[in-house]
């Protein structure tokens, strides 16, 4: 153990004394939450550009209100009450008769419009739009523009034009507005968790509300922090172990150690680089967000997990990886088996989204228990708010500690094998052959 | 005492067998040359001493035990190829080395053998900024720095100017002198008839020559006139009795076959030509690692 201890000592000098490292634990996390804070960033950074809209009203009972609509909008919306600061673009529109005869050859002359910027974009409402029948082409609304997917103008319209068509049905069926004043009062659907019984106090808690940052964000963070210290820590065993065979230190250390003590020393050094670094984000994320105010959604709870699983899953992938290092004698074959040995970090990554928005669905329970990925997915299951049966996270774990005996036996037997071995390429038929027989 | 005991050992790669039915035991203290051409098995052979490789057959001792995990401290260690971490610095790397392999603070033994291989200057400096000698040297202080009982060096004159290659002779000469055994596998013939009390030499996979430098001469006998003549190589051709001339320009070596008299093939050249001196002696290793590996013993072998 002396020994193992020894080597992981100089692993971990050599990785965290690298200006790299230094750079990497500060450029990692900027790097992957930086689009996110890049959009919390610049969320408020709007093009205040006043926008122009025609609209070809057909149905001849929309575009009055929409022109009111949007000048009791430009009134109130646009300024800053307190700065008086421009914070949004005013809507201007301007109402343009329907070309019965030719429709087309008016819609391209108002694209030209949206083209040469005098228009921002146009809309045509469908003549039957009040009473909408069969035909889906007489109460369309169509709205034209340069990117009308993503268009601020196109969301605002859904309202003005649908509470002036539900006032005019009202006003057919001959029922009075005013004698249902709050008939348009729109309420919107808020999400809690569900009610609890303290365990200590007995008392009936509260539920509380629920967020998207704490329903999304947390459990993707723990998970991108996860793939961030497998990639730190177990990753880079491929490469180093490879230049240390090709560079012949290797033979020299196995002058001193045997080849499992080799290996295990390298995954211990790569054990510490990414405790280090968890060390760094997990208690700078929990100083930082209490220093924020936002101490409360600090999933505690979770640490030891995220711990628990993430030196299981360094010693488990880093096994495997340090020992296909072993196999391959030049950089060219590292590379090559680089990305098939990182499937195991990298296929949980293609699922994120579907297991956090159903976390206790059979797809995410399933995938969750396979031992490899099971650090990622259990973890990311773990942190949402509905959390997981208890007994899930213990098998995940069991099932982890199972797959990580297994590769570390099997590296074992093909880095004593492969160490040493120049000039055979890391062929399949030779990995399985060297792990099955020693 | 034996501080090596190999007992038929055969080591095979696929199809190919490395070591064939080795046996070899070496004396406590001695210095001991392995030699034998390219491939011919030294390397393994010293691999499974260090129990780097496993033996298919056979028994290897080393202190009296049998070999079991990578070595024990007592065993120092040089790889023919060298390997040095290259962003590490020369004391890091040997400190680093020194106290794998005994666990102990090795920092004045560093310092010692720097000084002694000259390489003090250099103590801080990274490896990849030493030249191909210096990091050899380096190399050898790591085997030399935990302060084994047994040093195996794996071809560590290779490469070395002259004055480097004396100083780690004379190192080497210094630790046998201490009580250490020394094994080393060498291509230079004249360094293991200087240095080594035993000489073993393998070919293809077998031993070949097991003894000391006189008991393999006496199996040779005085078979060799080494001369040199007025008209060199030219006049030594056709001579009656001579069946093998080594021409290394300025002197030559005739080997004689065993019924022939020496004195009737000097005879018979002073007739051609001045001898301007001769001396009548046992074949140099060089001249017996050729008999045996050389293109004229292949043929033989392969015919």
């Amino acid at each position: 153990m002396r020994k193992v201890i020894w080597l992981a000592r100089r692993e971990y000098k050599a990785a965290v004394r690298t200006k790299g490292f230094i750079i990497g634990l500060v450029l990692a996390p900027i790097l992957m939450g930086g689009s996110a804070i890049g959009m919390a960033l610049f969320k408020d950074r709007v093009d205040t550009t006043d926008q122009r809209l025609a609209i070809v009203d057909r149905s001849g009972l929309v575009a009055e209100a929409l022109v009111e609509a949007a000048e009791e909008r430009n009134a109130t919306n646009v300024f800053d009450k307190e700065t008086g600061e421009k914070i949004r673009p005013a809507y201007e529109i301007e109402i343009v008769e329907p070309d019965a005869a030719n429709p087309m050859a008016q819609r391209l002359e108002l694209s030209n419009g949206v083209r040469d910027g005098q228009l921002h974009a146009f809309v045509e409402i469908g003549p039957s739009v009040l009473h909408p029948g069969e035909d889906p082409e007489g109460y369309r609304i169509a709205y034209y523009s340069k990117n009308a997917a993503l268009d601020d103008l196109r969301r605002w319209l859904v309202r003005p034009i649908n509470n002036n068509l539900r006032r005019q049905r009202l006003a057919g069926a001959g029922i009075d507005e005013s004698a249902v004043k709050d008939l348009f009062t729109w309420v919107d659907v808020e999400g809690f968790g569900l009610v609890a019984v303290d365990p200590e106090t007995g008392e009936v808690l509260d539920a509380r509300q629920s967020h998207e940052g704490e329903a999304v964000g947390i459990p993707l963070i723990m998970t991108m922090l996860m793939f961030l210290m497998i990639m730190m820590g177990a990753v880079p065993l491929l490469q180093s172990v490879m230049e240390e065979k090709s560079q012949r230190i290797a033979e020299v250390l196995l002058g001193s150690i045997k080849p499992f003590q080799f290996m295990m020393g390298k995954l211990l050094g790569g054990v510490a680089v990414s405790l280090t670094s968890a060390a760094v984000y997990v208690i700078g994320g929990i100083i930082a967000l209490r220093h924020m105010g936002l101490g409360e959604y600090i999933p505690y709870h979770l640490i030891p997990w995220f711990f628990a699983f993430m030196l299981l899953a360094i010693v488990m992938i880093g096994s495997m990886l340090a020992a296909l290092g072993a196999t391959c004698n030049d950089t060219k074959e590292a590379q090559s088996l680089t990305l098939p040995a990182m499937l195991p970090v990298l296929l949980p990554m293609f699922v994120l989204v579907p297991v956090v928005e159903a976390p206790l669905a059979p797809f995410a329970t399933g995938l969750s228990l396979f031992p490899l990925f099971t650090p990622m997915l259990m973890l990311l299951r773990l942190s949402t708010p509905a959390g997981v049966p208890v007994w899930q996270p213990w098998i995940g774990l069991v099932g982890i500690l199972l797959f990580t005996l297994f590769f570390v036996w099997a590296g074992g037997r093909i880095f004593r094998v492969a160490i040493l071995m120049q000039g055979t390429p890391p062929r399949l038929s030779n990995i399985l052959r060297w792990a099955l027989r020693g | 005492m034996a501080v090596i005991e190999l007992e038929n050992v055969t080591k095979t790669f696929g199809s190919t067998i490395a070591v064939n039915d080795l046996s070899l035991s070496v004396p406590q203290g001695s210095i001991y040359g392995f030699i034998g051409p390219n491939g011919s098995g030294k390397t393994t052979t010293l691999r499974m001493i260090m129990n780097i490789f496993y033996p298919d057959k056979g028994s290897i001792r080393v202190f009296g035990e049998e070999v079991h995990g990578a070595c024990t401290y007592r065993i120092g260690y040089l790889p023919e190829e060298r390997g040095l971490y290259k962003n590490m610095k020369v004391r890091e790397v040997l400190k680093f080395y020194g106290g794998l392999k005994s666990g102990k603070d090795v920092s004045s033994e560093v310092e010692r053998w720097l000084e002694r291989l000259d390489l003090s200057d250099w103590a801080n400096k990274k490896v990849h900024s030493l030249s191909k000698g210096m990091s050899q040297k380096v190399q050898f202080i790591a085997s030399v720095v935990s302060q084994p009982e047994l040093l195996i060096l794996d071809e560590p004159f290779t490469g070395l100017d002259p004055v480097n290659a004396d100083i780690l002779r004379t190192a080497v000469l210094d630790l046998q002198s201490k009580g250490t055994t020394v094994i080393f596998s060498t291509h230079d013939m004249s360094v293991a008839e200087r240095m080594c009390d035993f000489i073993f030499m393998i070919f293809k996979g077998r031993k070949v020559l097991n003894g000391t430098l006189a008991s393999i001469q006496d199996e040779y006998g005085y078979d060799t006139i080494r001369i040199r003549t007025g008209d060199g190589a030219s006049v030594l051709k056709d001579l009656r009795g001579v069946e093998k001339i080594n021409d290394f320009g300025q002197v030559q070596e005739l080997r004689i076959t065993r019924d022939c008299d020496p004195h009737q093939v000097l005879t018979e050249i002073m007739k051609k030509t001045r001898i301007n001196s001769f001396e009548i002696s046992k074949p140099s290793l060089h001249d017996i690692f050729l008999r045996i590996a050389g293109p004229e013993a292949r043929e033989v072998n392969d015919a």
